[in-house]
């Protein structure tokens, strides 16, 4: 009896002993079966490439220039079709073709579509494709509502509802200022790549660099995502509302002269921050499908900085300034103008083929004469000549943070296609091409007290909340303060003495009219000019420098007509938008 | 007192209290086994959960974003020049001119430059953006009864 009992308590203990080492086991089972591990993910891992939102641009002021939207791309899943084979005779009644219809009239409804070319897309689909695209670059609010109607209807039966609907956001580019500083900004295409101006030169920091990593499809690894950080956010030196008043005064310029395009570039001399630069023609950035459109064949995007050409008289400043910041000349100088002089053998005239008698050289400036420039820069001789040219940057790159920017051409003694009569003419801005950029470059040495600006578009970079400020460049010292302080005003005094159309009251203005003759293959056209105006203010104070140039206008030959009022117009304009008193206010506030 | 010591003697050595003994021994092991794997049991379903629940916050996070992203589009596009200056227009305003503007010396005034997006509290560069989770989230068992004890020693009490 006692052994008998023993094997009984020795079954009972040995079953509640499996049966106990079976809970254990069957919790680590159930953790490590393949079942659970395909529902949970455990252990695997999937490829997946994150594209990070791409940076905003702003304007100086905060106010967005270049933003994202949502858009969506409308799918519809081939797979959970009934079987095409299905005619309706079988049990279910419902054919692919019921959905389909049923998908082709809900796209008409929410997204506009024509129902036969969605039905189309649908249909005409080979065997075992997984899904078709319905809708690309579908924006927000229409994608909702056929959302909305796919809810409606999830709980109705097949052949009526939309389950077969999926829906991808992707963000994109978008410009609430449409074509507003669009030859700044460029553009960025659907594959992401920014193209032309601001979107093309900062396209690695805008766009972010995409990742492809391993990511853990278990959710107990969830931290091991990766972080992709957003594009960097960039704050641009341009004013939204000195852009805008610009490019308004442009397109009026345009249209009053007869202009074939122009370009206005406003930046402050202090810091090559350019404040605005406009040139025509330009484009609604959030159609950029039109661009081989509205730039044909060599049109170039941004004339500011890629069009070179041959500036003409505005050149003059830079030449009188290199000359007395040599000691070639001063102010008083006196030069007897006959109305004619050669250089390397060849006979150089005034704009006018008159002869004005003796001049000082504000009087040279003030009447524009080439053959006393011409006279200057043979007086300075050609290797110092030359050499401050290309200390004005002349020929090179600024490096503007602008996309596309042309070098300009200076030839110089040596090349094969330079004349000693280039010596001559290039004073008067003959013979030597250059971007409106480049002269204003140049042009911010005479307003700056002879240091030059680096000019640039970007103010400042912002990541993960940090606010990273660009500082200005001085990139030369081409002539000295005191030679910078004579030239500004004899350039004022030269304006003042001739009344220029380009003085505001109130404000002392410095400024050079430039009228260019146009260069072709036959030599110069007769009919067509480049009219021009360089202008900085208030002198005693500068903080805007303004270049005006347009192409071929129509209504006058005299860059003091044409180009000089749109001067005007525009440095109204900043005084207004940029706070600037008047020349007594300013002495008043000093004087304090 | 004899009879005591072999009552006692035979107790120990009788079949069954061995047999009891080993149950009791296996018992024991076997609630601990258990006990272990509940608990382990129980913080894989916790830490799934939370892992879930990441999944959705993430996923809610680029939504966020996009919606803000659109928002700010929206914004800005209601706040356009164009827009800003038809709405002036319609409200009878008209673009300032040169002589319309009076000018006063405030001293000590200093215009602003530029916008400062500076994000206050924005973690400092170079910082991971990345979440931090408490080590009570990431440490091992082992690890945290090594922590307890350690914790549990007096500073300076030698070991």
């Amino acid at each position: 009896m006692k052994m008998l009992n023993s094997w009984r308590y020795l079954t009972v203990a040995i079953i509640l002993a499996i049966a106990g080492a079976a809970i254990p086991m069957q919790i680590v089972r159930i953790q490590n079966s393949p079942e659970v591990a395909g529902v949970t993910g455990q252990g695997t891992y999937i490829w997946e490439t994150f594209y990070p939102a791409r940076g905003e641009i702003y304007d100086r002021n905060g106010n967005l220039l270049a933003g994202n939207k949502t858009v969506y791309e409308v799918d519809v899943d081939m797979t959970i079709m009934p079987d095409p084979k299905n005619t309706g005779t079988s049990d279910s009644k419902v054919t692919a073709l019921d959905v389909e219809e049923n998908i082709a009239q809900a796209a008409q409804a929410t997204l506009g579509m024509d129902p036969t070319k969605a039905l189309a897309k649908m249909t005409d689909t080979s065997a075992g494709t997984a899904y078709i695209v319905l809708g690309k670059n579908v924006p927000s609010d229409q994608a909702k509502s056929l959302m909305d109607l796919q809810k409606k209807n999830k709980t109705n039966p097949t052949g009526s509802n939309l389950n077969a609907v999926y829906f991808s956001a992707q963000l994109v580019r978008s410009y609430p200022e449409n074509d507003l500083a669009s030859t700044i900004l460029g553009y960025v295409t659907e594959d992401n790549h920014g193209y032309m101006g601001v979107e093309e030169k900062y396209d690695n920091i805008l766009a972010g660099i995409p990742v492809t990593v391993l990511v853990p499809a278990d959710p107990r690894r969830a931290v091991e995502y990766p972080h992709i950080p957003s594009g960097q956010t960039l704050i641009l030196t341009i004013d939204r509302e000195i852009q805008a008043s610009v490019e308004n005064i442009l397109d009026n310029a345009l249209v009053s002269t007869g202009a074939v395009s122009g370009t206005i570039i406003v930046m402050d001399p202090k810091t090559g921050e350019i404040l605005a630069m406009s040139s025509t023609p330009r484009m609604n950035l959030n159609d950029y499908t039109r661009v081989a459109e509205i730039f044909p064949g060599e049109t170039p995007f941004n004339r500011a900085i890629s069009q070179a050409y041959e500036p003409g008289s505005v050149a003059k400043i830079l030449t009188m300034s290199a000359a007395l910041d040599n000691g070639t000349v001063t102010p008083g100088t006196i030069y007897l103008d006959t109305g004619v002089f050669v250089v390397g053998g060849i006979p150089i005239y005034d704009w006018d083929r008159g002869a004005w008698g003796y001049q000082d050289m504000t009087g040279c400036l003030a009447h524009s004469l080439n053959v006393c420039l011409a006279w200057v820069s043979t007086q300075m001789g050609s290797d110092s000549y030359y050499a401050y040219m290309q200390r004005y940057g002349l020929g090179h790159l600024t490096g503007i943070d602008l996309a596309g920017e042309a070098p300009g051409r200076l030839k110089l003694p040596g090349d094969s296609d330079w004349y000693p009569v280039d010596l001559g003419t290039n004073a008067f801005g003959q013979g030597v091409a250059i971007t409106p950029i480049q002269m204003v470059m140049a042009a911010s040495a005479l307003a700056n007290n002879g240091q030059m600006v680096y000019p640039h578009v970007l103010y400042a970079q912002v990541r993960d909340g940090h606010q990273s400020n660009m500082s200005p460049q001085v990139v030369g010292t081409p002539i000295k303060a005191e030679t910078a302080h004579t030239i500004t005003s004899m350039l004022q005094n030269a304006l003042e003495s001739e009344s220029s159309d380009a003085l505001i009251p109130g404000y002392a203005i410095a400024g050079k009219t430039g009228t260019a003759q146009i260069p072709t293959q036959n030599g110069y056209d007769s009919k067509d000019i480049n009219a021009s105006f360089i202008g900085w203010g208030p002198v005693d104070d500068p903080r805007f420098l303004v270049y005006v140039w347009l192409e071929k206008p129509q209504s006058n030959r005299a860059a003091s007509v044409v180009a000089a009022p749109i001067f005007k117009q525009v440095i109204e304009k900043l005084v207004i938008l940029m706070g600037i008193p008047p020349d007594t206010v300013s002495l008043q506030k000093t004087g304090q | 007192m004899e009879n005591v010591s072999q009552i006692v003697q035979k107790v120990r050595q009788a079949h069954w209290r061995v047999q009891r003994q080993w149950i009791g021994l296996f018992l024991l092991g076997l609630v601990a086994v258990s006990m272990v794997a509940g608990i382990y049991l129980n913080i894989t379903v916790r830490a799934t959960l939370a892992g879930h629940e990441i999944q959705l916050l993430q996923s809610n996070l680029i939504d966020d974003r996009q919606g803000n992203s659109d928002l700010e589009t929206q914004l800005a596009g209601l706040n356009s020049v164009e827009s800003m200056r038809s709405r002036a227009k319609a409200l009878g305003f008209s673009p300032a001119e040169p002589e319309d503007i009076t000018y006063v010396v405030v001293s000590g005034y200093t215009p602003k430059i530029a916008v400062d997006m500076s994000q206050p509290g924005a973690a400092s560069q170079g910082q991971s953006q990345k979440p931090m989770l408490l080590p009570d989230y990431t440490e091992s068992l082992f690890d945290w009864v090594t922590r307890t004890l350690a914790s549990s020693v007096p500073a300076g009490s030698q070991p």
